[in-house]
């Protein structure tokens, strides 16, 4: 199977949000997906972008043959994405944070996500250049814990369970309770 | 403890910064893993781009630690993209040393950086806490965040730069 990848533009950001839908409907979370197309294109897309993206293509003559979802139509070229903004541990300074890295159901086994997250860890030595020798130190990313298979692929490359194996859990405050923050009302 | 003043940080401040994240690292039995210099601090954080932004916390001249210390707790911030809700803040270090604390300082700093969070139209903030530190997730838990890791299972992973550089030049 030929793919290429390149770096993501503003009119891939439909493609991407349609495959950002495919990954929750994975993560049985498509309740939470709160926005669209047109914010990823504002955000990713202004002078000082969020975030970066990869995106993954295949020939017209590969283009996809399966529904992943209800009510999605067939015929995509654009079968994968890995999404990524930098970060800054007090620790060691620099780093990225892999958001999501997504391959539709019909184009894995090829070396697509492989090839993703190689080039991400590429744009991690790029940027050793822009920043004049100055290292990324790491790269992070988050994993359901019933998500074998992610675990395993980022595993056999050298990834740490940081949860496992120190401890650390993911905080959220959101909605209420950060607004009840900034009004300092505490919860009894 | 009446005055304490939540600033943010200015170049000058990045010794105290240091001095700082290298008190947590070590309440955190990873002081080695500090590598971070000064330089860096000033260089990453007071830059054309920052990669980070940073609160300070004053308290006056006689309440100065015993080494002449006034900075006496920070909060170091940036922002992240979460695809299904947009921009986040995420806190990546808060740490008020020990003897001033029961005094509603970490609390006041929680309340500007989420004043922060609504202002730069961010949906959420996350942080990540060790598990064992049951007293911050306490602290946390009574302001109404959620565990995420617990809740929803999610778990942290990271690649270091020597698997990185690996997966680089395949």
């Amino acid at each position: 199977m030929n793919f290429t990848i390149r770096a993501a533009t503003k009119v891939d950001c439909k493609d991407i949000s349609r495959m950002i839908m495919e990954l929750a409907l994975f993560e049985k979370m498509t309740d939470q997906v709160k926005i669209s197309s047109e914010e990823l294109e504002r955000d990713g897309f202004c002078p000082n972008p969020l975030f970066e993206c990869l995106v993954a293509e295949v020939p017209k003559e590969n283009k996809s043959k399966e529904a992943v979802s209800l009510h999605v139509p067939l015929g995509f070229t654009t079968v994968g994405y890995g999404l990524y903004f930098y970060t800054y541990s007090t620790w060691k300074g620099r780093s990225m944070y892999l958001e999501d890295l997504y391959v539709m159901p019909e184009f894995r086994g090829f070396g697509i996500g492989k090839g993703l997250l190689s080039t991400v860890a590429k744009c991690k030595a790029l940027f050793v250049q822009v920043a004049k020798e100055k290292h990324c130190a790491r790269l992070q990313l988050s994993v359901l814990d019933w998500n074998a298979p992610s675990r395993d692929f980022y595993a056999t490359r050298g990834a740490q369970d940081l949860t496992v194996k120190e401890g650390w859990h993911l905080i959220r405050f959101d909605g209420q309770s950060l607004d009840d923050l900034g009004n300092d009302a505490q919860k009894k | 403890m009446a005055n304490f003043i939540i600033r943010t940080a200015q170049p000058n401040d990045v010794c105290d910064i240091l001095r700082l994240i290298k008190e947590l690292a070590k309440f955190e039995e990873m002081e080695e893993q500090v590598i971070l210099t000064e330089k860096d601090l000033l260089e990453d954080g007071f830059g054309d781009q920052p990669f980070y932004h940073c609160l300070v916390v004053d308290v006056p001249k006689e309440k100065q630690t015993s080494e002449g210390h006034t900075v006496i707790a920070f909060a170091m911030y940036y922002f992240t993209y979460d695809p299904w809700i947009g921009k986040l803040l995420y806190l990546e270090d808060f740490f008020v040393m020990p003897e001033f604390r029961g005094f509603g300082i970490g609390s006041e700093i929680l309340k500007v950086l989420s004043e922060t969070a609504v202002r730069t139209r961010c949906s959420s903030m996350h942080f990540i806490v060790a598990e064992n530190n049951t007293k911050s997730i306490e602290f946390y838990k009574r302001r109404g965040a959620a565990d995420l890791s617990s809740e929803e299972g999610w778990r942290l992973f990271a690649i270091d730069k020597e698997e990185l550089l690996k997966m680089a030049t395949k």
